[in-house]
């Protein structure tokens, strides 16, 4: 049975997507307020983003989904590719958060997962469907109580696995 | 909330476009992973009023500082939808575009075309109870672009939506219809048909113009469907 419509084709951001997205960031001066930059009490999670040639992807927008605590947040990447959030502690047995990625190059936006590093990997159900050698890049590492670090790869031995919700 | 359709990847462009330089580097190499339908996907941020300014779906006047922006005045507006030609209401739409001289506010645009002092290219709104949207704002100019030597990007107006599922997400652009350049621009062209093309053409809409005033642009927009909503009671888990 087919749909009566299509979804619209996807296309990339393009490398000024902060205009839309992060208005008051530091590469505007709109006098529109960023969504998504509330931050809440929990961990820290950052990391950076580089391309094939582990370049840093200084023109990305990163968002973090987090539905327990309905936390949605979204980061501009800085001139080193870091993106940041304080969102709240995850809950579950394999606690992990969802991050979803647009930038010039980037033609249908990137859905990924970040595992906090002290969960019950072996019996998560998808952690289990990526394959063995992949699934560190699905793993931040901790820096301290609360912080993590996780660095996102688009391509390259170390490519991060990504999701087709 | 119902599962949503698998997503249709034959009608998007591929991850690694040749012509398109800057996917040389960035698209995955390595398929995309399936994921099980729960909270993480089919979930979403609820956004409302509160969240938007006054004028954020009036680019004419939400960034102007002594007048109006130069331009052609255009009326954009259509219905947000999903794939059973349902409305989604509540929709976030954001929207981001080069001014009339085809100028990003952007601290990293160093064409030659002017700023305008009175257009930021910033816009913002939600989806009425029909899945309805409107913007004003002016027609956005060509630009040239670092992909090949003479490389011109087609008129176009960037847009971002959020369905009630975060699966849902998704960004693109609109290009105008009739423009010269879309048959020339390998962002456009790494579309995998001409009807795919068309679905990213907003089209004149004399109806909803506003006479003496501005021109209406319609374009609607189709988000990922839900899976069972046919199946209803056939899908018992």
């Amino acid at each position: 049975m087919s749909c009566p419509l299509r979804e619209t084709p996807s296309q990339t951001a393009g490398p000024y997507v902060h205009i839309g997205l992060c208005p008051d960031g530091p590469l505007t001066d709109l006098p529109q307020r960023s969504l998504g930059a509330v931050s809440a009490p929990g961990i820290t999670l950052q990391g950076r983003i580089f391309d094939g040639a582990e370049a840093p992807v200084s023109d990305a927008v990163v968002e973090l989904w987090e539905p327990a605590a309905g936390h949605w947040a979204r980061s501009a990447c800085d001139d080193t590719g870091l993106w940041r959030f304080e969102a709240p502690r995850p809950p579950g047995p394999a606690p992990f958060v969802t991050l979803w990625c647009v930038a010039r190059g980037i033609t249908i936006g990137l859905w990924t997962r970040v595992y906090l590093p002290d969960g019950a990997h072996a019996d998560d159900p998808v952690l289990r469907g990526v394959p063995e050698a992949r699934r560190k890049t699905l793993i931040a590492t901790a820096q301290g109580a609360d912080a993590y670090h996780h660095d996102i790869h688009l391509q390259g031995a170390a490519e991060t696995v990504f999701f087709d919700p | 909330m119902q599962p949503l359709l698998p997503r249709d990847h034959t009608g998007h462009a591929p991850a690694f476009c040749p012509e398109y330089k800057s996917t040389r580097l960035r698209a995955p190499t390595q398929q995309l992973l399936a994921l099980p339908d729960d909270i993480a996907t089919l979930a979403g941020p609820v956004f409302t009023a509160s969240d938007l300014g006054p004028d954020d779906d009036d680019l004419l006047v939400n960034a102007a500082t002594d007048g109006a922006p130069l331009g052609e005045r255009i009326i954009l507006h259509g219905r947000v939808l999903d794939e059973d030609a349902r409305p989604v209401p509540g929709a976030l739409i954001e929207l981001w575009q080069a001014n009339a001289a085809g100028r990003y506010r952007h601290a990293r645009d160093g064409y030659t075309a002017p700023l305008d002092p009175n257009f930021g290219g910033c816009g913002r709104t939600l989806s009425g109870a029909d899945g309805a949207y409107r913007f004003r704002t002016i027609k956005p100019g060509a630009y040239p672009w670092p992909n090949g030597p003479n490389s011109w990007r087609p008129a176009h107006i960037h847009l971002s939506l959020f369905g009630p599922s975060f699966a849902q997400r998704l960004v693109t652009q609109l290009y105008f219809e009739g423009d010269p350049l879309i048959p020339l621009c390998p962002i456009v062209q790494s579309l995998p048909t001409p009807g795919d093309v068309a679905r990213l053409v907003a089209r004149l809409d004399m109806e909803a113009t506003a006479p003496m005033d501005a021109i209406a642009l319609r374009f609607d927009i189709v988000l990922r469907g839900r899976r069972a909503s046919r199946f209803d009671g056939q899908d018992g888990a």
